[in-house]
């Protein structure tokens, strides 16, 4: 060879490579961003739910209370330094009805900080007032001002909003007092009717899609239509269920007007899921089990259904938690009510957990939104558990065919 | 029948070896691994220019592998490295001063199954050119005259500007790939078993073309069929797990091998 | 297997389960069949009262006025509005998404950042409405003077996050679907990545892509908490993203809200634009469908 080649020969092209290396890098960008709304969100909630705040105490002084201390002996003290009798405090807290009354207007809560010291209980009650309510960091900042200028029956508090007596209140008309007790049992009870419509609907119609039906005209139709289903938006469902549920059948805004809402919303996903699940079991099972002679039937149930049942109950995990979080239908079909008292049948009234964020957050006093974020925290928490179950079972059982 | 160690210590037979002069690429003491699994042992082996090459040997020794490192595709498996030296007119290609992508405009490359994209049959021929830069009327001449030059000319030059190349017949297809890797005119060929899914009817049209294709080319071809081999090419390599166990004139190589496994595979013994 | 799918046997308990199966799954099609039914007699009701030019064309929306007007009009145009701020935001980050995990990242790491993507979409949209309103739309305030605390544009940004997952998802799957040989070619005539990714993949995917952008928007119309919370609730015809509006699913919200006596116009109303929203949303999916069947690249 009478040249002497360089692989610069080849004819780098830098502007191009420059090029790939930049869109390379870019392209995380979006995921970037997308990550960081999703911190910021959880970050702003979290932050709201935790304020400084300075309250003006009903009646009597506005007193702390030490930790460790029993929330009836805390009462009993709140309620002498109300200017009530031992004998009165006692036979309050001893009469069921009376006592039951006493616990839904007081709430004993633990605070984060006072003026008497980190850790301390306070009595909130409804007819409290609020006098001032800060943001974390300028409450903070602000703390030494604040003790100094409390009036008198006034207590300076660092509020964590989400706390233990928060998942068991009913609602209330003071954000002070406000619970999410209520929302959390409607939840549970809608929920669990809804699936239990939901579920053998949609698996029935997975496993007649993917077992039975040979391709025609009604795997077609079923298909097409569960596609279209998928695709409505959830407050039209709504809109369903307060014509059908509410008015036809004559339900009123009741759990189990809510209940067959949100199951029928329920349907599309839970078939998708069970049909992946079913899609999932290998032809040979299914051969194995014909060749022995087992009918359809016994094929089907017996063989393929327990091996794609962990692949089942994850998808039924998922849908209902996609169900948890759905307020618009819902609206529609009661929820918006002023319900002070957990449901106690499928003909109560109710309300869930999203809707009575929402209803918060259509309040005008800026401590509601507080209520909100703690309400908001107790869902995602809700959520989480149930993805984190999911991805359990997933893992658990996930089998290499 | 055969293991590995045995056929690790033997040195590859050469019959009229190529000399430096005549060689296209020149492949030095090439090994390569798939993460920690090693397909190509030690191969050195020059490919003379403008004559046909064929690839043989049992499926799984490394034929594509050997193939592919000709022009760095491999580069696109996680996990892989090379030892050893590819130089292509002298320089080689795995210095770390060069870019592989520009390795792969000099080379053109058609895979097993035809692989056109879903656009029209202009657009795939005209794609490396865009690449390139080549704009205009000079796009539209290259792009027919690479038409003319894969046999596709004559069947498509009512439609080919409209038609999406999808459209066409699997043989079709493939000579539309052809027609879309010599575009560029790349001086370097390389195809991976073109006809193992064409029937024999398009598998003669391939076979022509390429016997056509020498005149310009150097083509180096993979194939098990081993007819195809013996009628398209001037030399043949018989390798066997990821060993090149043999290589010479194909008219040796397929009449009277030197190596026994040579002669085992040639004679349908194994493989 | 299709083979596998027998003839229904004549013995009674396989026809009996058969039997069971098909009138469990009728019960999706009475779905459909009762969203329409029951939207379409409020519908038909309320065009007893309500002339139809008046709905389309009048440009008011105020039911609950000593004068109601009845057109749609405002309506449609929060809708676009919101849904194309949510477009605007969701479809460059979803594509790009899209690309980087289906082109850039390697295969055990794909189904992870997919899986959180998807998280993302499970999210309770009451969430994103209270992040809009209390967070994002005070931050945009310092921002752009004149903007409304309830407004279209806070709304639209943060529901362009939440609907990203439906661009960014479906759009992956698009690309994931066009076959690697077609990648190798393009890599095998000295491609980079980056054009292997625009020319040759995103070209290949295109239906599925046009199909993901159709569907996010068909959600964008109907998410109904976002706006009921962030854009507020007062029907602007007005195309000006600072100012309060109201969508067709904010309206719908606040009529159940509050108390319309059954039988009043106003409530059928309420029917007439949800019987809008449901055809416009349909209308779009059945378009998405198409497109994908139409248009599928069949490879070998
Ligand atoms: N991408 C890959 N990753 C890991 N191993 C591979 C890969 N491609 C090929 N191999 C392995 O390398 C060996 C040679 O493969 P290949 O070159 O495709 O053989 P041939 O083309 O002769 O059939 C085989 O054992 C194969 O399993
Ligand atoms: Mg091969």
């Amino acid at each position: 060879m009478n040249r002497t080649p360089t692989p610069e020969a080849f004819g780098q092209d830098p502007w191009k490579a420059r090029i790939d290396r930049v869109f390379a890098r870019a392209l995380v960008l979006p995921l970037l961003l997308a990550l960081g709304l999703l911190a910021l969100l959880l970050g702003d909630t979290l932050y709201r739910s935790v304020s400084v705040q300075v309250v003006r105490a009903d009646m009597g002084p506005g007193h702390t209370y030490p930790f460790g201390l029993s929330a009836e002996t805390i009462l009993r003290q709140e309620l002498l330094a109300q200017g009530y009798t031992e004998e009165e405090a006692a036979f309050m807290l001893q009469d069921p009805k009376e006592r039951n009354a006493l616990f839904l207007q007081n709430r004993v809560e633990l605070m984060w900080n006072t003026h008497e010291g980190p850790f301390r209980y306070v009595v909130t009650n409804v007819y409290d007032e609020r006098v001032a309510d800060f943001s974390l960091a300028e409450g903070l900042r602000r703390w030494n001002e604040l003790k100094a200028n409390l009036q008198e029956g006034e207590r300076l508090v660092l509020n964590p909003w989400l706390d233990q007596t928060f998942l068991t209140r009913p609602p209330s008309r003071s954000p002070l007092t406000a619970g999410i007790g209520v929302a959390i049992w409607g939840t549970v009870w809608v929920l669990s009717l809804a699936l239990f419509f939901a579920i053998p609907v949609g698996i029935g119609t997975a496993i007649l899609l993917e077992e039975y039906l040979r391709e025609g005209r009604l795997s077609r139709i079923l298909e097409v239509n569960l596609r279209n289903l998928a695709g409505v938006p959830s407050i039209v469902y709504g809109l369903l269920g307060l014509a059908l549920f509410v008015r036809g059948m004559g339900l009123g805004p009741s759990v189990l007007a809510a209940a067959l809402t949100l199951g029928l919303l329920g349907i599309p996903v839970i078939v998708v899921t069970a049909r992946e699940a079913l899609r999932a079991v290998p032809d040979s099972l299914r051969l194995a089990a014909f060749a022995l002679g087992a009918t359809q039937r016994q094929v089907v149930f017996r063989v393929v259904v327990p091996a794609a049942l962990p692949g089942m109950v994850t998808g039924v995990i998922l849908s209902a938690a996609r169900l948890i979080g759905e307020a618009a239908p819902l609206l529609l079909v009661g929820a918006a009510a002023y319900v002070p008292f957990a449901p106690t049948g499928p003909l109560s009234q109710y309300t869930v957990i999203p809707v009575q964020i929402y209803l918060w957050i259509s309040q005008n006093q800026p401590e509601f939104a507080r209520v909100a974020a703690a309400g908001i925290l107790v869902m995602l928490l809700l959520l989480s558990a149930l993805y984190l179950m999911a991805l359990y079972l997933r893992n658990r059982f996930r089998r290499e065919w | 029948m055969v293991s590995l160690e045995q056929l690790k210590e033997h040195q590859t037979v050469r019959t009229d070896p190529v000399p430096e002069s005549q060689a296209l690429v020149d492949v030095r003491q090439l090994s390569l691994w798939y993460g920690t699994k090693q397909a190509l042992y030690d191969i050195s082996v020059r490919f003379p220019k403008n004559q046909v090459t064929a690839i043989i040997g049992p499926s799984g020794c490394g034929k594509s592998t050997l193939l592919r490192s000709l022009n760095r595709m491999n580069d696109l498996v996680p996990g892989v490295r090379v030892k050893g030296e590819v130089l292509y007119e002298g320089v080689n290609i795995y210095d770390p001063r060069v870019d592989p992508v520009a390795v792969r405009r000099h080379i053109g490359m058609v895979f097993q199954k035809p692989n056109p994209f879903p656009k029209t049959i202009f657009e795939n021929v005209a794609f490396g050119l865009r690449l390139m830069g080549v704009k205009g009327s000079e796009l539209e001449d290259r792009v027919v005259e690479a038409l003319k030059r894969a046999a596709l000319w004559e069947e498509v030059k009512d439609r080919f500007k409209k038609e999406s190349g999808l459209r066409l017949s699997g043989g079709q297809q493939q000579r539309l790939c052809i027609a879309r890797a010599i575009a560029v005119e790349p001086p370097l060929l390389l195809m991976d078993e073109p006809t193992s899914a064409l029937d024999p009817i398009a598998t003669q049209a391939i076979e022509d073309l390429i016997l056509e294709l020498k005149e310009r080319y150097t083509v180096v071809i993979v194939t098990h069929n081993m007819q195809q081999a013996a009628r398209v090419s001037d030399r043949t390599l018989f390798m066997h797990l990821g060993v090149l166990v043999e290589e010479g004139p194909t008219e040796v190589i397929f009449t009277k091998p030197k190596h026994p496994y040579t002669e085992a595979y040639i004679t349908g013994r194994f493989g | 297997m299709e083979i596998l799918k027998q003839r229904p046997s004549r013995h009674p308990v396989e026809r009996l389960t058969l039997l069971v199966l098909l009138l469990l799954s009728s019960v999706t099609l009475l779905t459909t069949l009762g969203v329409i039914l029951s939207l379409l007699g409020d519908v038909v009701q309320f065009f007893r009262r309500v002339p139809l030019a008046e709905f389309l064309f009048a440009p008011e929306w105020t039911p609950l006025f000593a004068e109601p007007r009845y057109g749609i009009a405002p309506l449609l145009a929060g809708t676009f509005l919101v849904t194309a701020i949510a477009l605007f935001v969701a479809v460059p980050l979803g594509l790009a998404l899209a690309v980087y995990v289906s082109e850039y990242l390697p295969s055990d790491k794909r189904a992870r950042v997919l899986g959180v993507l998807e998280l993302f979409g499970g999210i309770p949209t009451v969430v994103f409405g209270y992040f809009a309103l209390l967070f994002v739309t005070p931050l945009l305030q310092k921002v752009i003077p004149g903007l409304s605390l309830f407004n279209p544009l806070s709304a639209g940004l943060v529901m362009g996050f939440a609907i990203l997952p439906y661009v960014s998802n479906v759009a992956a799957d698009a690309m994931q679907s066009v076959p690697r040989s077609i990648r190798e070619a393009a890599y095998a005539l000295g491609a980079r990545p980056y054009e292997v990714a625009l020319k040759v993949v995103l070209p290949a995917a295109l239906s599925g892509v046009i199909a993901a952008i159709i569907l996010a928007a068909s959600r964008a119309i109907g998410e109904t908490m976002i706006v009921a919370i962030a854009a507020g609730q007062r029907p602007t015809l007005t195309l000006d993203p600072r100012e309060t509006i109201a969508t067709m699913t904010s309206y719908i919200v606040q009529a159940a809200t509050g108390d319309q006596p059954v039988g009043s116009t106003a409530y059928y109303a309420l029917f007439a634009v949800g019987f809008t929203l449901f055809l416009l949303t349909l209308a779009l999916n059945v378009l998405a469908q198409y497109i994908v069947e139409r248009y599928r690249e069949r490879y070998e």
